[in-house]
């Protein structure tokens, strides 16, 4: 009896405990998810109007030399946001003389077809005095400002978003501003309430209390959740007090169903919301929008967009990366991204199905989904998971998209990656060009819930990929054949062997010579379809060594990773020690500095060594006479001269304050 | 790299153990110093084990190569690997030394 009652009262306990845990881990978990949901649609948001932002900047930028462009650019572009809102470009002081000191021209919706334009600037309304215009200005891309009460307007909390615009040369010559209204937040806090007694939060960057916390009661355990939004630097918390959270493990199950009613509300509310905005977005587009604007705007959308500073990372040799979107008359959503994060390249090239403003608006949606879920996710399937979850939340249009999404590590070569429905890229290694096996998953936006497979390839220094569109191998001709795989392949294998020598292997050159291979065979026909590129190449990362000559061991530790014949390893070995010696005698008579040594491998053996220091040509120096008997040589003279008996080629440049020597071997 | 120096009768012998490059190159050239007032005797400089010789150590030799003389001794090269051997070539130093 007395057992039997321990085992009761041993296994309610157990019971009790196990309860409180799986409790307070399902809890974790749905603070962590509800969190995520609020981030992205404040993140949507942010990303949405810098978007707008760019692409108003771009807009600008193109037709600055006519002030009564603006007009029409800031009408164009208001109609693309959402939500009603003003937007508005200042100039800098008298940049348009007969438009007076003071230019800013300024749109505002107050309804779905109603939008008002107007020249607001004046001595009385100088906005060079007002912070969006102060910060724009100092800005290289967007900057927010704090949060702040529209008290003239709206009478709602407002933030501004500041983007600047260029001229040719590259001087600011005006700012732009879009203003947001924070009411949208009323919607995100329903994602924030996850127990009728809990509290939310969100803070600006600035420790400004956006919606405010209520005042905790001192002695109370809560359990405080956090996420930051990369975009705005705004943090959003739930708070969980302990006893809410275990209060009343009986009623668990009658509030799991109460918040799963909720749950369902807020699924309503959002996707009767969503179908709202497509209509709204459909029915705007079709009405106010006329073809050609449509195509500044996508064509500005997707320049905004993507990166096109080449080559991309100054500061590593061991990555070298080209792409391009080259645009149809009627641009469609290609995309290609990339970025590093922990020493790994995180990379996608993707394509939206549909063409115009709507899938220009996808494929931005698109990229701030790739850098926002793998921000925290290093695996191609979890990530495509993920993104394909969230996309088919937001996909309010009915489209999809085709991605292939890689992650390089560049420690050990590793390539993971995952293939949602994309043409299959082609991988270089060996020196020889191959079609990438692809698992056949399915594009994103179809199925919410299906699972993404990865596959990997090991990479070694040297080799490459190859990723595009089928822009590429769909190219027609007048005789309506296809560009194809095969000369699509041709064209990188010839590229490569006939390649003018080290730009063989150069991801522009190789992006560069497929682009007039299509033009060549398109022969004039009119293009289609966006065509996208995107080339990275895998290299041994350059030595980099002390102005020291005990340095110079590590070059022997270098070279034997290098893929060179075995029998080329010790003159090679000889060579580059004269050399590097000879420029830390010469280059760096005194002070201390660095000397970097770079490897490619193309028909020949290409060596490159740079330093900072004293201009100093090595192949000017005096060479050793071998032929002089013993007594009459010199000691020295003959590290330049091994130099050029093992190597077949030395070459000398001064560039940028640097010596920059070249040494080739032929294999 | 290690540098030993044996005298054995009429002979003395430097034997280099290692690799001969340009930071090595400084201790080694303090190591052979002795050579340069040997008198009148064959100097041998054994190099089975080197494995590896910059200008900075064919430097050395040559120095070696060049006090012998006047000294009245002769150098003798030995065992050097094949590597070695086509620097050797490459400089001249192939008519400068009694290669064996």
């Amino acid at each position: 009896m007395v057992v039997a009652a321990f085992v009761l009262e041993g296994t309610a306990c157990v019971q009790y405990f196990a309860s409180r845990a799986a409790i307070k881990q399902e809890s974790m978990e749905r603070a962590a998810s509800e969190l995520r949901k609020a981030e992205l649609e404040i993140e949507n948001h942010a990303v949405e109007l810098e978007t707008a932002a760019k692409t108003l900047a771009l807009l600008v930028e193109k037709s600055l030399d006519n002030p009564d462009a603006v007009g029409p650019a800031t009408r164009l572009v208001v109609q693309t946001i959402r939500e009603n809102t003003s937007l508005a470009v200042a100039f800098v002081p008298g940049y348009y003389p007969k438009k007076g000191t003071y230019y800013e021209i300024c749109s505002s919706r107050i309804s779905e077809d109603s939008i008002f334009t107007r020249q607001i600037g004046s001595a009385e309304h100088d906005y060079t005095q007002m912070e969006w215009y102060q910060c724009g200005l100092m800005h290289d891309s967007c900057w927010w400002s704090e949060p702040y009460l529209d008290d003239q307007g709206s009478k709602t909390y407002v933030v501004s978003c500041s983007h600047p615009v260029f001229d040719k040369d590259h001087k600011v010559v005006a700012v732009v501003c879009i203003d947001l209204s924070l009411d949208y937040l009323q919607r995100v806090s329903e994602y924030l309430q996850i127990y009728p007694d809990s509290y939310y939060s969100i803070h600006s960057h600035d420790g400004m209390a956006i919606v405010p916390v209520a005042d905790t009661v001192p002695g109370r355990k809560y359990y405080i959740f956090r996420e930051e939004i990369d975009a705005t630097g705004w943090h959003l918390e739930i708070i969980i007090p302990d006893d809410v959270l275990f209060a009343d493990l009986r009623r668990t199950g009658l509030f799991i169903t109460l918040l799963m009613l909720l749950g369902m509300v807020v699924l309503a509310f959002i996707l009767i919301h969503s179908t709202n905005t497509a209509k709204k977005l459909i029915a705007s587009t079709q009405k106010n929008q006329r073809m050609e604007s449509e195509l500044m705007i996508a064509s500005a959308i997707q320049t905004a967009m993507l990166p096109k500073i080449f080559p991309p990372f100054v500061d590593r040799s061991d990555l070298n990366l080209y792409g391009m979107v080259d645009p149809a008359k009627e641009i469609g959503g290609d995309l290609y991204d990339f970025y590093v994060r922990h020493n790994k390249l995180f990379f996608c090239v993707g394509d939206v199905s549909g063409k115009g403003v709507p899938a220009a608006l996808v494929m931005a949606m698109t990229r701030s989904l790739f850098r926002s879920v793998s921000s925290r996710e290093e695996r191609p399937d979890h990530i495509l998971t993920q993104m394909n979850r969230d996309f088919a939340e937001q996909n309010t249009q009915m489209m999809f998209l085709t991605l292939f999404l890689g992650v390089l590590d560049c420690e050990t070569g590793q390539l993971d990656y995952c293939n949602a429905g994309h043409n299959a890229p082609v991988i270089m290694t060996n020196g020889a060009w191959r079609m990438l096996e692809v698992l056949p998953n399915l594009p994103l936006g179809i199925e919410p819930d299906c699972t993404f497979k990865s596959q990997h390839v090991q990479l070694h220094y040297g080799d490459m990929l190859f990723l595009y569109t089928d822009g590429l191998t769909e190219a027609e001709n007048s005789m309506h054949e296809q560009f194809g795989d095969q000369r699509m392949l041709k064209t990188l294998t010839d590229t490569a062997a006939n390649g003018l020598m080290e730009n063989g292997y150069s991801p522009r050159h190789l992006v560069e010579t497929m682009k007039a291979g299509v033009e060549t065979f398109v022969n004039g026909a009119e293009q289609s379809d966006d065509l996208t590129m995107l080339a990275i190449r895998y290299q041994i990362p350059a030595l980099v060594m002390r102005n020291d000559i005990e340095q110079i061991p590590t070059l022997a530790e270098w070279l034997e990773g290098l893929d060179i014949p075995a029998e080329l390893k010790m003159p090679i070995n000889l060579a580059l020690e004269e050399a590097v010696s000879n420029v830390m005698l010469y280059a760096y008579p005194n002070n201390h500095g660095q000397v970097f040594l770079e490897f490619n491998r193309t028909d020949r053996l290409v060596f490159t060594l740079t330093d900072n220091g004293i201009p100093f040509d090595p192949t000017k120096q005096k060479e050793a006479d071998t032929t002089l008997s013993a007594e009459e040589r010199p000691i020295g003279g003959l590290g330049i001269f091994l130099v050029r008996q093992i190597m077949d080629d030395m070459q000398y440049e001064r560039v940028d304050g640097k010596n920059i020597l070249t040494l080739y071997k032929k294999i | 790299m290690k540098t030993e120096i044996v005298h054995n009768g009429n002979q003395v012998i430097a034997k280099f153990i290692g690799r001969l490059d340009t930071p090595a190159a400084v201790q080694t050239a303090e190591d052979v110093k002795p050579l340069l007032e040997v008198e009148n005797k064959e100097i041998i400089l054994e190099c089975a084990e080197l494995e590896y010789i910059s200008s900075s150590g064919l430097r050395i030799f040559l120095s070696i190569r060049k006090e012998a003389a006047p000294h009245g001794c002769k150098v003798i090269v030995r065992n050097i690997n094949d590597e070695i051997r086509q620097v050797f070539m490459m400089t001249g130093f192939v008519s400068l030394f009694d290669i064996q």
